[in-house]
């Protein structure tokens, strides 16, 4: 999966789940959700777990505290590397 | 490398005996399944053992000096003290055994409990693993103290009522101990009239820890420090705590004089069966919860228990270790199938198939009240002390990072995330 695909569903989840208003012209997918206020420390736990019942992917905790996991873009990033470094490990085991 | 200050008392279980973190010297073995509170640091001359519990009950932070020396506390104001900023301060990642020489590191990864359902097994069977755990682990816990006084906190829910009523079947003197918030002469909560039905049905005493509001709110840097959080469920709990940790100091000194004591919680169970729930107070929600399925609301719950200190931090700043008699437990409540978990009677249900009757009837089904939020209508708790005196999340973050040396609170939000404190393994030679 694409980091592209993955940024727009989580954009999709982030609108709905907290409730980003359609004329936010604020909101992109470049903007820090959390410094920005769209995401709270309880919207951000809600967060994660929608990134793990999606992509099945468990973010590390160093990189949930450091300034990469931060936008749309870059969290989409780090879920497709996360993601991907899954499949391939799966496919070297079994090839 | 340094310790500054003491650790956490050290209550580790490795499924059949207490761990002894003494042992945990450089390259010696771990157990398998590490439970309960551990966190320890061994330093013999240039050659270091970290090791923390996979729940990260008890804290554990270090960070570089500016020669790079390691140094290690249970507090981050310690290090803090010691001259090391905020924003360098690292937790040693729970469940994690490292060993550490001047050149290099080496972690071994404890197996941490995760849920794990298997359909053949009934809800009394996973009630009988959880209730032989906690009488396997409160018997090691008697016969590693002997004689030595044991206090038990008992809110008067079912929670600490179960863990009064194991302590009175594993040790020898055990008091009970209630707290209530004095508010202008009103009667009793209903938790200490529960609380005193309780003590008197068992033959224990029962140590009414009665407090003003102005007593409660001194505590709050202490909640802060030792609490190690800014959250105000946290702050809140740990400001219970901090008022039940000196009523039990004062009365120690002046029953058992030169006597460490032990002191029980019920604290965890509601982690583990996700008994938590928003309240309002003053037409505000407090302490709301993630909009999650059982299942996964009950690992996030769990997973959090890393951050925050609110129970052991209080207690051990008055010097009383404190043990969290359902800690072992925890690989059996993840068992628990999630449409149990759904259940709005499920920690009724629960208790009864582990205590029967050893609990009485007025225990079972009582409304679930907190010490936090005793009666919200009239403001009767913590809570609405705390809100009525202008103490709120803003302040709470301002007084914490002033405790701790952080002049942009911001900075607080990359120190506590989704249940986790920043945390890294520590690296040797490694300059400010």
């Amino acid at each position: 999966m694409s980091s592209q695909q993955v940024a727009d569903q989580i954009e999709q989840f982030v609108r709905s789940r907290f409730r980003v208003a359609k004329g936010d012209t604020r909101f992109s997918r470049a903007q820090p959700l959390f410094e920005m206020g769209y995401v709270d420390s309880i919207g951000f736990v809600e967060l994660l777990a929608f990134l793990n019942e999606q992509f099945h992917v468990e973010v590390p905790d160093d990189v949930l505290m450091s300034e990469e996991f931060s936008t749309i873009d870059d969290i989409a990033l780090i879920v497709a590397r996360l993601s991907n470094g899954r499949s391939e490990v799966r496919n070297g085991s079994t090839g | 490398m340094r310790m500054i200050g003491p650790l956490d008392a050290n209550f580790g279980w490795d499924g059949a005996r207490l761990f002894d973190v003494e042992r945990a010297v450089p390259a010696a073995s771990v157990p398998a399944r590490l439970r309960g509170a551990c966190a320890g640091v061994h330093i013999a001359e240039d050659r270091a053992r970290v090791i923390r519990d996979p729940l990260g009950i008890n804290k554990l932070f270090w960070a570089s000096g500016e020669d790079g020396e390691l140094r290690f506390a249970a507090r981050p104001w310690r290090l803090v003290q010691a001259g090391c900023p905020f924003d360098g301060i690292r937790a040693v990642p729970p469940g994690t055994a490292i060993d550490l020489n001047s050149i290099a590191t080496e972690v071994r990864t404890l197996r941490a409990p995760q849920r794990s359902v298997r359909p053949g097994d009934s809800l009394e069977y996973i009630a009988r693993r959880i209730r032989s755990t906690l009488d396997l682990y409160c018997a090691a816990l008697a016969a590693a103290h002997p004689g030595t006084p044991v206090y038990v906190c008992l809110s008067g829910g079912l929670d600490s009522s179960a863990a009064t009523v194991l302590a009175r079947r594993h040790f020898a003197d055990v008091t009970a101990v209630s707290f209530d918030l004095d508010r202008a002469g009103a009667p009793p909560s209903a938790d200490r009239l529960a609380a005193e039905r309780l003590a008197a049905d068992l033959g224990m005493p029962l140590l009414s820890v009665t407090v003003t509001v102005e007593s409660v709110l001194d505590g709050l840097d202490t909640a802060l420090v030792e609490g190690i959080d800014w959250r105000d469920f946290n702050v809140h709990a740990a400001l219970v705590n901090v008022a039940l940790a000196r009523g039990i100091a004062e009365h120690c000194a002046a029953h058992h004089p030169g006597t460490a004591p032990l002191v029980l919680t019920g604290d965890l169970a509601n982690e583990y069966v996700c008994d938590y729930k928003a309240e309002q107070y003053r037409g505000e929600t407090y302490y709301s919860l993630p909009r999650l399925a059982p299942a996964a609301l009950q690992w996030v719950l769990i997973r959090g228990v890393e951050t925050s200190h609110r129970e052991v931090g209080p207690f051990q700043a008055y010097g009383l270790p404190l043990v969290q008699v359902y800690a072992p437990a925890v690989d059996h409540y993840l068992a628990l199938p999630e449409d149990f978990l759904a259940e709005p009677a499920r920690k009724d249900r629960l208790c009864q198939l582990m205590f029967g009757d050893l609990l009485p009837d007025y225990i079972y089904g009582r409304p679930k009240t907190r010490a936090q939020v005793g009666d919200a209508e009239t403001g009767r708790g913590v809570l609405g002390a705390c809100v009525d005196n202008g103490i709120d999340r803003a302040w709470l973050r301002q007084r914490f990072s002033q405790l701790h040396g952080v002049s942009d609170p911001s900075l607080l939000d990359r120190f506590i995330r989704a249940g986790r404190y920043r945390s890294s393994v520590p690296t040797p030679g490694e300059k400010r």
